[in-house]
Order: structure tokens, then sequence, then C-alpha cells
């Protein structure tokens, strides 16, 4: 039963409790070979408590997208280590306890949309029948609002449409955290939105652990409990923020006061990050 | 990716006259030509042996109806039979070069060295070692004609994304799984490409072939007319080989459309 204070955001401590679903302990992560070593990231401790949504945000290059990959198993740490619920993430990826969603839906244009849904699914697991495959795909489906469009294939699909498929496909694996990757990244103002909106709902329904990369503020506070700003060279955690506003949030949560005051305060937080920094 | 819109500045036409339209001026240009090709030969009264009028063409095409059909009967099947390999043969080298790295690293340099060599100019040796029959046609077609298939089908297994890799080795899913499941499906589109190239290549390999040494089949005909001066005829055949080529090409197309409706290129549809 441990609490930790993470760095001070905005004058106020913030207290992470005991249980933890992804605990990340010094990471740091160098690429290249000699001359081009490159410091990706250093010295990262970050705790994800279970059931939350934690979002990270920062300048282009700050590694947000690398963090990602090492919580999904994806890229070994240099040093540090990281666990999910006690394992490693290529432990946890292998007990189906991660779901990954990348900015490209990356869906199979052969395959229908019910189909591209259990894909991951039925290699995760050989054992599974062909229609007890497409069932799940089918109810993940549903879930994101996508039941009518089952035998539709990626090409008679929208953007938004696609990335909800590639949601549905992360979800039939039934993981334990959700690492997304600017998943709206690619999509228009109006459909990122709604797409945020259902994400939450899927959130509240599933109490699945999400930690969403966004380079979105307003996407960022919308959606999140905590912020965790990335400076960059090196890519670092130099602030995190909690978001106080009470579930559940829909579209309206951006008009409030508080949710303007925020938007500035993580706002001078990123102005300050993008200082390159040795010493924090 | 996203659907390319189509501008059309045209009015818009019912089916049978967009179709018409479409057709009509390449029709005409071809008829046009015939009528000054007939009336160049006639005005200037070239010889039919030099440049045979088209009427001239159509007279031999009709004499010799039975040998010409009988000729195209052989060669239409060398090309089918030699297509057919170099298409399994490229698939399988492509295969091979993407699963077993090593053998890839050892093999991809050969192939494209051995692009360089002058196949035509192999068609002598296969008759050496194979004889006259249908051997060294397939042979020689599948020299040919395999490079683009492997090739098409390479770039098409090696240009999946990266992150849906991730994804799959997210899953643990093994390399014979992503081979199979996500690199071979994926490079169906750009295999398709490659076989329609192969398609053409397999009709000059088997009119080469022929010419190279055949009893029977268009080449041969070409051949043995054109030492006859019989150059009504060596059109006559040349127009076959021309209707054979096509029809290849349009089969390979239509195959197209079956194996992968879902291509980008079919989107609009």
């Amino acid at each position: 039963m441990q609490v930790e204070t993470i760095r001070p955001a905005g004058g106020r401590p913030t207290h992470i409790r005991h249980d933890d679903l992804i605990s990340a302990k010094g990471v740091s992560v160098v690429m290249g070979a000699d001359q081009n070593r490159q410091l990706i990231l250093r010295d990262i401790d970050l705790s994800v408590p279970k059931g939350s949504f934690v979002s990270l945000i920062g300048p282009s290059g700050c590694g947000k997208s690398t963090l990602l990959k090492v919580l999904a198993g994806l890229v070994s740490p240099s040093s540090g280590s990281v666990s999910i619920a006690g394992l490693s993430p290529g432990e946890a990826a292998r007990k189906r306890m991660i779901g990954l969603v990348f900015q490209d839906a990356n869906l199979l244009p052969w395959k229908n949309a019910v189909d591209n849904a259990s894909m991951l699914l039925g290699i995760a697991d050989k054992s599974m029948s062909r229609s007890a495959l497409r069932a799940r795909g089918q109810e993940m489906l549903e879930l994101v609002g996508l039941g009518d469009a089952a035998h539709k294939r990626p090409n008679e699909l929208s953007g938004g449409m696609r990335q909800r498929v590639a949601i549905a496909r992360a979800l039939a694996l039934d993981p334990a955290v959700l690492l997304m990757d600017e998943p709206f990244g690619a999509l228009d103002a109006i459909t990122r939105d709604s797409m945020g909106q259902s994400l939450l709902e899927i959130w509240q329904r599933t109490g699945k652990t999400i930690v969403l990369v966004t380079h979105s503020i307003d996407e960022a506070i919308h959606l999140s409990r905590q912020v965790h700003v990335l400076g960059i060279n090196p890519g670092r955690i130099t602030q995190s923020l909690d978001i106080p506003l009470p579930y559940p949030r829909d579209t309206s949560v951006t008009e409030v006061p508080e949710f303007v005051r925020l938007v500035l305060q993580l706002r001078t937080m990123l102005r300050s990050s993008h200082q390159p920094g040795g010493a924090s | 990716m996203s659907k390319q819109p189509v501008i059309d500045i045209s009015p818009p036409a019912s089916g049978w006259t967009a179709a018409t339209s479409s057709w009509l001026p390449a029709v005409i240009l071809l008829l046009v030509t015939v009528v000054l090709w007939e009336a160049a030969v006639r005005i200037f009264s070239i010889s039919s042996f030099i440049v045979p009028a088209p009427s001239e063409i159509a007279k031999s095409l009709v004499a010799q109806w039975d040998v010409l059909v009988q000729a195209a009967v052989v060669t239409a099947g060398e090309i089918l039979f030699g297509f057919l390999v170099s298409v399994i043969v490229g698939i399988a080298l492509a295969l091979v070069i993407v699963r077993f790295d090593w053998l890839g690293r050892a093999l991809y340099p050969l192939v494209v060295l051995f692009q360089n060599v002058p196949k035509v100019a192999l068609a002598p040796i296969f008759i050496l070692w194979f004889g006259y029959g249908l051997a060294p046609k397939i042979g020689l077609i599948l020299v040919i004609a395999f490079f683009p298939v492997t090739l098409s089908m390479l770039a098409g297994m090696q240009s999946v994304d990266r992150s849906l890799l991730s994804l799959m080795n997210s899953v643990g899913a093994s390399p014979t799984q992503i081979l199979f499941r996500i690199r071979v499906p994926h490079s169906l589109p750009s295999l398709m490409s490659g076989t329609k190239i192969a398609a053409t290549l397999s009709v000059i390999g088997a009119i080469v072939g022929e010419f190279a040494g055949a009893s029977d089949g268009l080449g041969y005909v070409i051949q043995f007319a054109s030492t006859q001066l019989d150059t009504p005829l060596v059109f006559a055949a040349l127009l076959l080989v021309s209707v054979l080529g096509i029809a290849f090409y349009y089969a390979a197309e239509i195959l197209e459309r079956v194996v992968v409706p879902w291509a980008p290129k079919f989107s609009q549809a």
C-alpha cells in the first residue's frame, strides 16, 4: 500500500493510490548506436490506477508515443521497469491484457467490419470457432455504435467509423488496459469530438483503464481524470494535472469556467515543457 | 485510403451512349488508318510482298483460316501454360524470399542479376537442351515472365504498415501467421498488376520460343511465311498474335476484379 507523490501539478501534489494497474519506474529509452545514440525518454515514473483515464500530452518528438510502446511491450526500456498488474508488458500482452489503437485504423481492406473487429482475437485465441469470433466481433461493433455496419468493408466506412472498428478490435480482446496513440488525430474536429464522447461512454460502461496519447489540450481535459505533460530533449514527465471535473462528462463540459481554467493551466504547463531541460 | 473524386465535365450520358462515346474515337481512327493504308498501297502500287494492303491481308486470313486457327491454338496453349508456370514460380519465389530471411538475402540479388540477362538470347540454348517441343517455350516464358510476378508480390508484402505489424506482434502472432493472414492478402492488388505484365510478356516469350525453333504455332507461321515472301500471311498471323495478346491481358484484368474486388482502384464503384 504505497502512496506516491508525483511532482506538484499547479501547486497541488497529486496522490496516486495503491492499486495501480500500470506502474513505470525510472524508465529510460536510448535509441540508435554510437554517435547516433539518442536519449528518447529519461527517468519516467508513471502510475496509472486501475479504471482510470490518463492522458499523455506533449510537443512532437517528446517521446509520448515511445512511452506508449514501452507500456505495450513493443519497445524495451534501456533502464527502469514497467509492470502491468505485476506482469511485464510482454507477458501482459500475451495474456491479452493490452488493447492497442493507433492513429491509423489499419483495418484489413479484404475483411468486413465484423471480421476486422475479431481479427486480433482470432490470432490470440486459436481455440475460438469462427462463429464465436463473429459473435464477439458483432458485440463489440454494437458497443462502439456500429452494429449496423458489420458487413461493410473498410472502403465503405468513413474515417471515424473505421476508427470505431479499430477500437472494437482492441476491446474484443477484453484487455485490462486500452493504450491509444492519437486515435482521433486524423479525424476532423466534429468527428473528433463525437469520437471522444463515445470513448468516454465506452470507458464508463466497460471500466477499462485507458492511457491516451494526444496533442489536443481540449481532448485531454474533456476525457481524462489525469493529464501528464511530457517535456522534450530528453522526453520526460515535467508536470501532472488532475482534472477534477465530475463524470459523466459530455461535450458541454467544455463550456464551464473550470474547463477554461484547466485549459489555460495545461497550456502554461505545455509552454514550459517546450524548454529543453537537463535538471528537473 | 479516401476515394478520389472524379470530376466529370462531359454532359451526363446514358450507359450505352457513354460506352460508345468512349470507344468511338479509337474505332474511327482505326478505320481511317485502314482506309488510308489501303489507298496508299493502291495509289503508289506498292508490291504486296513489301506492304500488303489490308484487303490482301483479309484475303490471306480467309484462305489460310484453318492453318492459322490451328497455329493459334498451339500458341495459346503455350502462352497459358507458360503464364501459369511463371505465376506459380514467381509467387513461390516471393514467399521464400520473405519467409526465410537468409535464403532471401541469398536469392534476391541473384534474381535481380538474372533480370539483366537478355532472356531472348537464351532461346537457342533452351532449344539445345529441351528440343523442339513445348518445354523450351515454357522455359523461355518462365524466365521472361516470372520476374514482374515476384517483384510485385514482394513489394506488396513488404509495404504492410508497421503499426499493423505492431498490433499483430502484441497478440503474439507468429511470422507464418503474419505472412499468410496479413502480408499475402495485402500483396494481392500489387501481385495482380504484376500478373498483368506477366500475361503480356508470356505472349512475347511464346513467339520468341517459336522463332528459335518450332514446327507449329503462330511464330512458326510468321517465320515460314516470311521465307516464302508471303507477306500477307505474315500480317494475318501477326493480327492473330495481337488478338491473343489482348485476350490474355483482359483475362488477367478480369481475374484481378475477381481476386481483389476490395483493391483501392475499384473503390469508386
